[in-house]
């Protein structure tokens, strides 16, 4: 038996299948049909079913069908639950750029309308010099304080991301924090694809020059990439630093794989895997790995 | 193909993708369609008005709309929801486009939908590019064609364009295919080749 968009058809006779477009491409996607058995669709099939009279109404028919099927699948996609939490990460790390780069413009900026040759002045960071500038009129006051603005809202989004990553991701927020958890995700491409990942990529996502540059040449292998934002591996002293990574790495894959595949908190994994992770950091001889 | 003083050009309606006009005509930029870009440095396959043509890898339905101006119908696949919407857009407004959100890698998902086709178009950004288009030679017709744009930087970036190209080759001949033209798409893409097949 040979399934069809339009009917089921089996040696000659075909049993048409009753429905608008949206449910027949419902059934399509229900299909679940072997590799070796692609049997290409045949059109004259869909005249003898009933379903159409000519080529023209055929092309029709099935177009309905294509459309109505992806959209739903289109639809589907974007329902899922890490599809929002990408975007909003990926605007926090966009903002967070945006805000640094006009905080240096500004003070800049500020340093030549008024040259000051105090250490306080020199030594004031950026951020702090656009929040007193700010307040000031003129363009430089109005950028300023737009920058201040953009700031607050980034504070706020990145609230938002992290508590996100907790409800999508509940066993790697719990290990690594919602943020550094969202933003794996990010470079993974999504909670499905992280949690198909081995540890060993998930140590290095984010150091993708590093890790070509030690495959094409003989540069040393990273050690960390996204992870070492987590303040287990940077507070690390730097010789323990890719053994603790190395053990977190391997303890986020179990994470992402429950998250996916689960959905919900896991307790009893993530006791054993924070003292595990705390055992790599502290002496040597303490180690089992 | 249409030529309008050596400029490719396709006959439809326009406005897909801001594309220029000319004398009516829709102008098929090499430079931004890799098949325009083969029309242009080699030969090819002419599209004929009863042409059925699979599509891998559609994208945002640009080279597809100008396909669709040439030939019958076309099944095009694509994968990421975001380009599909784009690609819907070109169906709403074409008889002949048919978007299938499906991974041209499991063809069987798409089984149901897709018939018999002359010509397999592929341009998909997979390490297994050959492997993808020997799976849907299921759909293409004795005698039909294949042209596989291959894309070097996405089937290993640690290896020269060139021997992929060669390996690839390799790979289809070993498979039964006849191989009648195969040349890279310079100027218009960089590190990206053509390979045009008889099944």
């Amino acid at each position: 038996m040979q399934p069809c968009w339009f009917g089921d058809v089996d040696d000659g006779t075909c049993i048409p299948f009753t429905g608008d477009a949206a449910a027949c491409a419902r059934r399509i996607r229900d299909l679940r049909t072997g590799r070796d058995a692609i049997v290409p669709v045949d059109w004259q099939q869909a005249v003898a079913c009933g379903i159409c009279h000519d080529r023209a109404e055929y092309l029709a028919l099935l177009q309905n069908v294509c459309i109505a099927g992806s959209e739903q699948a289109v639809k589907e996609q974007y329902a899922a639950k890490d599809v929002e939490l990408l975007q909003m990460v990926r605007t926090l790390d966009e903002m967070d750029t945006v805000v640094n780069l006009l905080s240096e413009r500004v003070a800049d900026w500020y340093q030549i309308r008024h040259p000051s040759f105090s250490r306080k002045y020199r030594r004031t960071p950026a951020h702090v010099l656009v929040k007193s500038v700010g307040g000031r009129g003129g363009a430089i006051g109005k950028v300023a304080a737009g920058i201040t603005s953009l700031a607050d809202t980034r504070t706020a989004l990145a609230k938002e991301v992290s508590g996100r990553a907790c409800e999508v991701m509940p066993n790697t927020s719990a290990l690594i924090g919602g943020l550094v958890a969202a933003r794996l995700l990010s470079q993974a491409g999504g909670l499905k694809e992280l949690s198909r990942m081995p540890a060993s990529l998930i140590q290095v996502l984010g150091a993708r020059t590093a890790l070509f540059a030690h495959i094409r040449t003989n540069a040393p292998s990273p050690k960390h990439g996204i992870i070492f934002q987590h303040r287990r591996v940077h507070n690390a002293p730097r010789e323990t630093r890719g053994k603790v990574a190395r053990v977190l790495a391997g303890k986020l894959a179990i994470a992402a794989r429950l998250d996916y595949y689960r959905g919900s908190a896991v307790p009893a994994f993530l006791e054993d895997a924070q003292a595990r992770i705390d055992r790599s950091g502290a002496s040597e001889e303490g180690d089992q790995s | 193909m249409i030529r309008l003083n050596g400029i490719l050009v396709s006959k439809g309606e326009g406005g897909v993708y801001g594309e220029r006009t000319l004398e009516g005509y829709r102008v098929w930029d090499p430079y931004r369609s890799k098949l325009a870009a083969l029309y242009l440095v080699g030969k090819g396959i002419d599209l004929l008005p009863e042409t059925k043509v699979l599509y891998l890898g559609a994208a945002n339905g640009t080279t597809v709309s100008h396909v669709a101006d040439y030939v019958e119908v076309v099944y095009a696949v694509e994968f990421a929801p975001r380009p599909m919407q784009d690609l819907l857009e070109v169906a709403r407004r074409r008889k002949n486009v048919m978007p299938i959100m499906a991974d041209a890698s499991r063809p069987e998902q798409y089984a149901p939908l897709v018939e018999m086709v002359d010509l397999l178009y592929q341009d998909v950004a997979q390490p297994d590019q050959a492997a993808i288009a020997l799976a849907n030679c299921a759909f293409l017709k004795p005698g039909g064609h294949l042209i596989l744009m291959l894309k070097t930087r996405s089937v290993d970036i640690r290896k020269e364009p060139a021997e992929i190209f060669r390996d690839t080759l390799d790979i289809l001949i070993s498979a039964g295919i006849t191989v009648t033209e195969s040349t890279w798409l310079a100027p218009y893409h960089q590190d990206h080749a053509a390979i045009v097949c008889t099944r």
